[in-house]
């Protein structure tokens, strides 16, 4: 609310200066108040928060030089990565009205953060910082920025803009709601001690190896913002080119159509030990093209270098041809080992039918998924083992499905006292059919979701297929007015997390995350030590344990995974041999960060010299052997 | 006896005087009756239409994944209808519903003398017939007796278009039946007694028809899962008031006319008027909306299907396969399949309803001398 008003306010302030110049006083006052810089207030701190004035004694001050590096050292700058994008941007600015549109990731992830995570080790690794120290009150991380830092205007990077980021994101000139909260709520104080040595204060204590991931935030070029924190802020920055501390800075927007990148030549990070060899391409020219079909085709003719290719119909039907069949165009398949969204069927306990474990068990054994990979799915798609999944030693690999078994569902409905089978062959007990509702919200499930009825049929439980659009069908799982609900929540970070979706706190009422209606004391017990343990050891075994305790309730029926990303690329663009990194989202990403901390992207490069022998051979008609590369490295089995 | 020997209706009238004299056929009908078979366009149709509905009826012995008779040891079944039969039964190693198809095979291959008797499409509307490593949808084919193919999920065309078509029938009808006696008695209450329950009503029709009806329908699919009387309930709310106007205006013109001014001068009450003047002579109104309302019926339905806010998965629809056949255009044999079959129910209704207007226009039997 408001956002909107500040927005039309904004508007209605040029439209009257522009319309009406005869009210010329009124306007002027206006427009003078709109231009006024405003001074941002002090950080306030809350009582009980706040960094000493001195810097704590016994900090004990890390780095990360000793992981291996995982770019490529044949590398070469150069040339241009021509990519699209589906719309154009509303804005460049990096916060406030329409800035979390489709531009936000290149931009952000040019503007580094003090640490970023190793994407094979999963350790933190210096980004801007070349330091840092945990505070012994649990919540607090100090930094010691990299003395070599500049904003791609050559100001030095200092404490100064860490200051300055904190007053600027709780400003309310930016008119940006979620960034005030943030920054108020979750981030609690900051301090300077000197140049470039800062600390930083979170809401809550965490285990140290993530605190980065929660608390840690990028700089805000004070210098540059400073002078404009003004009302109209939001429209004064829309498409002013903010000084940014990574690879690449905007040089040229041409509204509507393109937005090109330049890499910086002498940009301050170029040897440092895990950015070396990274960000190749000169420029990186994003042209919008609005339909994913078109885009292809522009692809397909050589106007854009890369290509996404994980969706079964692209690889398997659209991904062929001759530019395939010459080895022009290579495709690549690269598992990954990245956080796996939670897929699952999620059991409601407190339905009647599902409060026993047995049919829980028995509903497990009679879902055919592997009917569904191998038809519907093309066999593109794994079975996922466990709830959570793709956080490296957190992940409980001992576990193993319950596979399609109509015997052993048989035997478990039986034992529940479903042993009876009424005229359409589903069981029932004194009258009530063993017929349970599943709620979801993907009108593109619901193949999946028919064979695994029809399969289901064979082992007397029938399932009633329940599509609501997304946002209903989440809202009734939310109120927990679901029996099943067939969903799939977004896994980030660095550990799986129980609290939300176990814990007895969140059972039996809406608005919580505990799908299931899930409550036991033990687990409660060994999920309050999980959140609490800050040793990387006891939380791992905490994580076995409870994973263990998920499979054993049977309260979750995990579905499918996507382990993998799959691209297409021309032959000039060049990977290192071993492609990417273990948690590589996207291949041909020219910074990204993948699961929102792992320093993955830029690996790639274009080969000029390649480029022209391919593009003669295309003219002579001549062919060079298909390419056609996959990497299972990182896959889990 | 007015019969004519050889003629449908004198014959079904010669009957109907023996069962009840009070049914006989006014000369009027019978002429309209002949002008209708005089149009052949509109009299196939219906003829057509017939044997599509007949056939349609009795689905389950044409198009069904259950056999028609199954000889084991002796023993005879009939499984079509009536309760699943277990695997077992047939010596079979599963408790669940056998799989005749294979049952078939089993049993020409032994020589025990074991024989079972498949409908012409062995396959009904929910099956998943799925190989492993193909990928469906698959193509048309007689070995495999999916003579449209199936769809993205292995089911066979044939059934999802028949049994989907006797669904959206079945529902246009209903639906028709609902709107009709709500719309025809509303209708003629508004022009029978007119003044303030006419204002009134007629406001409310014109708040009803400005109501985004296709929005409504997305509300509710996003809130429930909109069954087949659910579905039906919305479209009565909205759909009633359609007859309303035509009914009013020639109640109002009846009423004036001097039988129904000689009725009430007799003392018959308004629900005699109504029902027994007024009503049976707006008939050819009624008779001739009914065959658009059918096709208007089926559309709306297989469009709501198709935008995915119809009737809940797998319901076999028309809807559905018209989503899936625009989604996979390389298989043609979806899409196809649906667009030839609609088109060619559409027509024929459309046809049966010109054929019953034209018979039913009064200005055939008005002369200018």
């Amino acid at each position: 609310m408001a956002r909107t008003s500040m927005v039309y306010r904004g508007i209605a302030i040029m439209g009257l200066g522009a319309l009406a110049a005869c009210q010329g006083e009124v306007d002027e006052a206006q427009s003078e108040a709109a231009s006024r810089v405003a001074v941002l207030p002090p950080i306030e701190v809350a009582e009980g928060d706040g960094l000493p004035d001195e810097l704590p004694a016994g900090l004990v001050w890390e780095t990360n030089d000793t992981d291996p590096t995982f770019a490529s050292p044949d590398a070469k700058r150069g040339g241009t990565f021509r990519t699209s994008m589906l719309s154009f941007p509303l804005t460049i600015r990096r916060v406030g009205p329409d800035s979390n549109g489709s531009f936000a990731g290149p931009l952000r992830y040019n503007q580094l953060g003090p640490v970023t995570y190793h994407p094979n080790t999963r350790r933190p690794i210096p980004s801007l910082a070349t330091h840092w120290a945990y505070g012994p009150d649990g919540r607090s991380l100090y930094y010691r920025l990299n003395p070599k830092a500049r904003w791609s205007d050559g100001v030095p990077v200092t404490a100064d803009d860490y200051i300055f980021a904190v007053k600027f994101m709780r400003s309310k000139q930016i008119v940006a709601p979620w960034y005030n909260n943030y920054y108020t709520e979750r981030i609690r104080d900051v301090k300077r001690y000197d140049d470039h040595t800062i600390g930083i204060q979170g809401a809550d204590p965490k285990p140290l190896h993530e605190m980065h991931y929660q608390y840690a935030f990028g700089p805000v070029p004070k210098h540059f913002h400073e002078p404009r924190m003004t009302e109209d802020w939001v429209q004064a920055t829309n498409w002013e080119i903010e000084p940014n501390t990574g690879p690449y800075q905007i040089s040229k927007v041409d509204k509507g159509k393109t937005i090109e990148m330049s890499r910086k030549a002498d940009w301050w990070a170029n040897d440092e030990r895990y950015l070396r060899h990274r960000f190749n391409p000169d420029k990186i020219r994003y042209r919008v093209i609005r339909e994913l079909n078109v885009a292809y085709q522009h692809f397909v003719k050589g106007e854009l270098d890369t290509f996404g290719l994980v969706l079964p119909l692209y690889w398997h039907e659209k991904a062929r041809g001759p530019e395939y069949d010459a080895g022009y165009i290579a495709k690549y398949w690269f598992y990954n080992d990245l956080p796996v969204p939670s897929a699952g069927m999620y059991l409601n306990t407190e339905n009647p039918i599902l409060a026993d474990a047995r049919v829980r068990f028995g509903l497990a054994h009679a879902m055919n998924f592997d009917r569904v990979i191998e038809t519907v799915l093309r066999g593109d798609y794994d079975r996922m083992p466990t709830f959570q999944l793709g956080f490296g030693d957190y992940d409980n690999r001992l576990i193993t499905v319950r596979e399609f078994d109509i015997d052993k569902a048989n035997a478990y409905f039986d034992d529940a006292g479903y042993s009876e089978r009424g005229g359409d062959g589903i069981r029932v007990r004194d009258g009530q059919r063993l017929s349970l509702r599943v709620t979801y919200g993907a009108p593109h499930h619901t193949e999946r979701l028919v064979i695994l009825r029809e399969e289901a049929r064979k082992a007397g439980v029938e399932l009633e297929l329940q599509l609501l659009d997304g946002s209903s069908s989440f809202k009734t799982m939310q109120e927990k007015k679901h029996e099943i609900a067939w969903m799939s929540w977004a896994s980030q970070g660095l550990s799986p997390r129980y609290w939300e979706h176990f814990h007895s706190a969140n059972a039996g009422k809406p608005q919580t995350n505990n799908l299931a209606n899930h409550a036991n004391p033990e687990m409660d017990d060994l999920i309050m030590s999980f959140r609490a343990s800050s040793d990387l050891e006891e939380r791992i075994a905490l994580a076995h344990r409870l994973e263990q305790m998920v499979h054993d309730a049977g309260v979750v029926i995990p579905t499918f995974q996507v382990p993998y990303t799959r691209e297409g690329a021309w032959r000039w663009v060049k990977l290192p041999e071993w492609l990417g990194t273990r948690t590589t989202g996207a291949l041909f990403n020219p910074h990204r960060l993948s699961a929102g901390i792992f320093s993955s992207g830029g690996l790639f490069w274009i080969d000029e010299a390649e480029k022209e022998r391919t593009l003669e051979a295309m003219d002579e008609g001549m062919a060079f052997e298909p390419l056609a590369v996959m990497n299972i490295d990182y896959r889990a089995d | 006896m007015i019969a004519k020997a050889g003629s449908l209706v004198g014959r079904t009238r010669s009957v109907l005087d023996r069962v009840a004299p009070a049914t006989r056929l006014n000369p009027l009908t019978i002429k309209q009756w002949q002008r209708f078979k005089s149009i052949r366009r509109g009299y196939w149709s219906a003829i057509g239409l017939g044997i599509a509905l007949l056939l349609s009826a009795g689905a389950e012995l044409l198009v069904n994944s259950r056999a028609l008779v199954v000889s084991y040891q002796g023993d005879w079944y009939f499984p079509t209808y009536g309760d699943y039969i277990p695997g077992r039964t047939f010596g079979l190693d599963y408790d669940y519903e056998t799989n005749y198809r294979e049952l078939k095979r089993m049993f020409s291959a032994s020589s025990a003398g074991d024989w079972v008797l498949m409908p012409p499409v062995p396959y009904d509307a929910f099956e998943n017939d799925l190989e492993a490593g193909v990928y469906p949808p698959y193509a048309p084919s007689v070995a495999s007796r999916h003579f449209l193919g199936t769809d993205t999920t292995g089911r066979d065309v044939v059934a999802r278009l028949v049994y989907g078509f006797r669904l959206a029938f079945t529902f246009a009808a209903i639906l028709l039946g609902c709107n009709f006696v709500i719309g025809i008695a509303i209708g003629c209450a508004m022009g029978f007694w007119g003044g303030a329950f006419d204002l009134l009503f007629q406001r409310v029709i014109e708040i009803l028809n400005n109501v985004p009806f296709l929005y409504v329908i997305m509300i509710v699919a996003s809130v429930i899962v909109p069954g087949f009387w659910t579905l039906m309930a919305v479209m009565v709310f909205f759909g009633w008031t359609g007859m309303t106007w035509y009914m009013r205006t020639s109640t109002y013109k009846e009423k004036s006319r001097e039988y129904v001014l000689a009725a009430r001068a007799l003392g018959a009450s308004s629900k005699r008027q109504v029902a027994s003047h007024i009503i049976p002579n707006t008939i050819s109104v009624i008779v001739t909306f009914i065959p658009f309302s059918i096709a208007s019926g089926i559309t709306a339905l297989t469009a709501i299907d198709y935008l995915g806010f119809g009737l809940p998965p797998p319901t076999p629809s028309w809807g559905e396969l018209l989503s899936q056949g625009t989604r996979h255009l390389e298989s043609p044999w979806i899409g196809g399949s649906v667009v030839v079959a609609m088109v060619l129910v559409l027509l024929m209704v459309t046809y049966v309803g010109e054929a019953v207007r034209e018979a039913f226009d009064p200005k055939q039997f008005t002369y200018y001398e």
